[in-house]
């Protein structure tokens, strides 16, 4: 099916698909998950948080097929099914990118698939990943992701305030904030010297209004840039979301799919999620038209995914669409520490690793589970980076890929239930200069040390 | 004659179809028991509340996951709406620890938290009047007024909508009620120090903690 009449069908499919209450819904996702599962004899050992099993990765891609083809998709606002066929999953896939322009000029990256243990690095695509932000420090925040050497996009986070009032979602108030907040992403970008540097969305932005108001050529988001169209957990989606592709698609515009599986919640324990997320991702390259598609997977109690589960799922899923399609799929570590401690980067670096040789391009990075207004900096997500670089070129296999985020696991995850929450961005940077304090500098080096013990093989870095 | 011991062959069905979710065996338990002469409020204060209880308990420390929460959370609901309709045909009524109405604020349409709260109230004993998500503060208002609520509850994901949880907070004063109807929020938006700001009665981070602060509201009343 061409794109255009793919569209107007996914829209007729919203309207005369079966209908059926959201309750019923979730709980066919979750019941079918679970026979997949079982079908296809998708395990889980909690001592092989990154598996090295062609055999199980292709299975988890086939039970993700053929989950969407068995309960489709929900659209919220009808409450009907749209439903997909094999061939409509195949064919759309056949049509989706394996090669990204981000950003333009001398800052344009180019985003290619990557294979499980691929030799080449993974960008790293990051920024505050949609966290909340405080407007009076939201430009020197952005500037401290753009200025890092190790990120080559940044996406924006969510302002709470216009002018100190609240922000009120589909008000002329989140226009204005969005219209401000993408301005100010492009002059962070334009005051480190990258003026073209890709930027992946503004998180802002919460209703398709808010979203649009993005589109601006001189200084807001480009066509080069990209924005987020969601899907409600699991595999629902409504015509706020639905109504975004066709003027993205107008603009120019890339288009990221983002999917935010719990892991615990509609799709069960981690086999069941790696299932959902598998089947999420071909959602989004059928109905979203996404260039590229970012898992931003959440556990159910403490909102993160640097616990076993989570890498799990980040490691199947991501082999699973490594091994079976072309496309382009990025995951962001979500954390529960916070700046200026050595756990954040510890838990940044197990995600990392493993996202790095099961066929990841980077996003992110979350902390403090995403709680806490301006609990996010650049180093963090530079680090990213870098560790994604290092385990890249070391050759890191998945097995000792396992093997280190197994040894890194003892080193934050006690905190789980009573995190390490750190500093905001105003105490853990010298505002004047945007430079990390000596303090979260000091963490950055002790962790680095420790995982050069490990194996890793880093290249200089900004703060060594 | 009522009986208020429960035969522990009766009990043991309900608990097993509550804990598996399987809301057709739960009803049936439930109106054998009723035709067997087992006392209602006994049946809802020994058997169903400990289950979902122990159901929550459970979810909480993820030795099962949702949809087993929300499939007994399902059955425990048709439980209720049984005994419910037997005590209403013999002219009485069934107690409730309290009715809360809950609901994910407008522009919001995240609500699989609200629904996590929605079901541990319920098994709790709360009558939940869940007005669903994208709601407008004045819903809250007018579903609280209508179900003669207790406690109202709202939730916002995401930063941006939480200035919704404001809008209920600022309309409960507005028009009178706020004495009326304790306002309790959550959601990760949110936190302790914005709870404070607009005004609203309590805020929890947790699940678990949105019912304690329930219970509290119900002993201060």
């Amino acid at each position: 099916m061409y794109m255009n009449e793919r569209l107007l069908e996914i829209f007729q499919r919203s309207r005369s698909g079966t209908y059926m209450t959201e309750t019923e819904f979730d709980l066919r996702v979750a019941k079918r998950t679970q026979e997949l599962v079982k079908a296809f004899e998708i395990t889980f050992d909690p001592q092989m948080v990154c598996p090295s099993d062609d055999g199980m990765a292709d299975r988890v891609f086939e039970a993700g097929v053929q989950l969407l083809v068995d309960v489709g998709a929900y659209h919220i606002d009808t409450g009907r099914v749209i439903p997909f066929t094999r061939s409509e999953i195949m064919g759309a896939l056949r049509q989706a990118p394996d090669t990204l322009y981000l950003g333009e000029g001398q800052d344009m990256v180019i985003a290619t698939h990557r294979d499980v243990e691929d030799p080449n690095p993974p960008l790293n695509l990051t920024g505050p990943a949609g966290q909340a932000c405080s407007e009076e420090i939201y430009l020197a925040n952005l500037i401290s992701y753009a200025q890092e050497p190790y990120v080559h996009a940044i996406e924006s986070g969510a302002t709470l305030t216009y002018n100190g009032q609240d922000i009120v979602a589909g008000t002329l108030l989140e226009v204005k904030a969005v219209q401000r907040d993408s301005a100010t992403a492009r002059e962070a970008v334009r005051r480190v010297g990258k003026p073209g540097m890709h930027i992946g969305d503004c998180a802002t932005g919460m209703t398709a209004i808010g979203k649009m108001a993005a589109s601006e050529p001189i200084n807001g988001l480009r066509p080069c840039d990209g924005r987020l169209v969601a899907q409600m957990c699991e595999l629902k989606t409504n015509d706020d979301q639905l109504v975004r592709i066709p003027h993205l698609r107008n603009y120019g515009s890339h288009i990221i799919n983002l999917m935010t599986p719990l892991t615990g919640g509609i799709g069960g324990g981690p086999q069941g999620v790696a299932v959902v997320s598998v089947a999420e991702t071909l959602f989004g390259v059928l109905a979203y038209y996404a260039t590229y598609h970012y898992l931003s997977i959440t556990h159910i109690k403490w909102t993160n995914n640097s616990d076993p589960w989570g890498m799990y799922v980040l490691a199947m899923a991501g082999q699973a669409l490594a091994r079976n399609t072309h496309i382009v799929i990025t995951d962001d570590p979500f954390n529960m520490c916070g700046p200026c401690t050595d756990e954040l980067l510890y838990e940044v670096a197990g995600h990392s690793i493993i996202g790095s040789v099961c066929g990841y391009t980077q996003h992110g990075v979350g902390s403090t589970g995403g709680n806490l207004p301006d609990h996010h900096t650049g180093l963090e997500a530079g680090f990213q980076g870098e560790v994604g670089i290092a385990a890249t070129k070391t050759g890191l296999t998945r097995e000792q890929a396992n093997e280190i985020a197994l040894r890194l696991l003892p080193k934050y995850q006690d905190t789980f239930e009573n995190p390490k929450r750190g500093k905001p961005f105003q105490e853990a940077y010298d505002l004047k200069t945007i430079t990390p304090t000596q303090e979260w500098q000091d963490c950055y080096r002790r962790v680095k040390d420790e995982l050069t013990k490990l194996g890793l093989e880093f290249e200089q870095g900004p703060y060594d | 004659m009522a009986k208020h011991t429960i035969p522990k062959e009766v009990a043991e069905k309900l608990v097993v179809a509550l804990q598996k979710g399987e809301e057709a065996n739960a009803v049936a338990a439930t109106q054998a028991a009723l035709e067997a002469g087992i006392e209602p409020l006994s049946l809802i204060q020994e058997v169903i509340v400990p289950t979902l209880t122990k159901v929550g308990e459970k979810f909480e420390n993820l030795d099962i996951f949702l949809p087993e929460l929300m499939a007994a959370g399902i059955a425990g609901t048709a439980c209720s709406a049984v005994i419910e309709d037997f005590l209403m045909k013999q002219g009485a009524s069934m107690e409730v620890a309290g009715t809360v109405v809950i609901g994910t604020v407008k522009g919001d349409i995240h609500d699989i938290g609200k629904n996590i709260v929605a079901s541990l109230l319920k098994a709790h004993g709360y009558r939940v009047i869940d007005i669903g998500k994208d709601r407008p503060a004045k819903e809250f208002i007018e579903a609280a007024e209508r179900s003669k609520a207790d406690v109202i509850a709202a939730s916002a994901l995401m930063s941006i909508t939480r200035a919704g949880c404001r809008e209920v907070a600022d309309l409960l004063r507005e028009v009178g009620l706020k004495d009326k109807y304790p306002l309790i929020v959550g959601g990760g938006s949110l936190d302790q120090a914005y709870a404070d700001e607009i005004g609203a009665d309590g805020y929890s981070p947790t699940a678990a903690g949105a019912v304690d602060l329930v219970h509290s509201l119900m002993r201060d009343k």
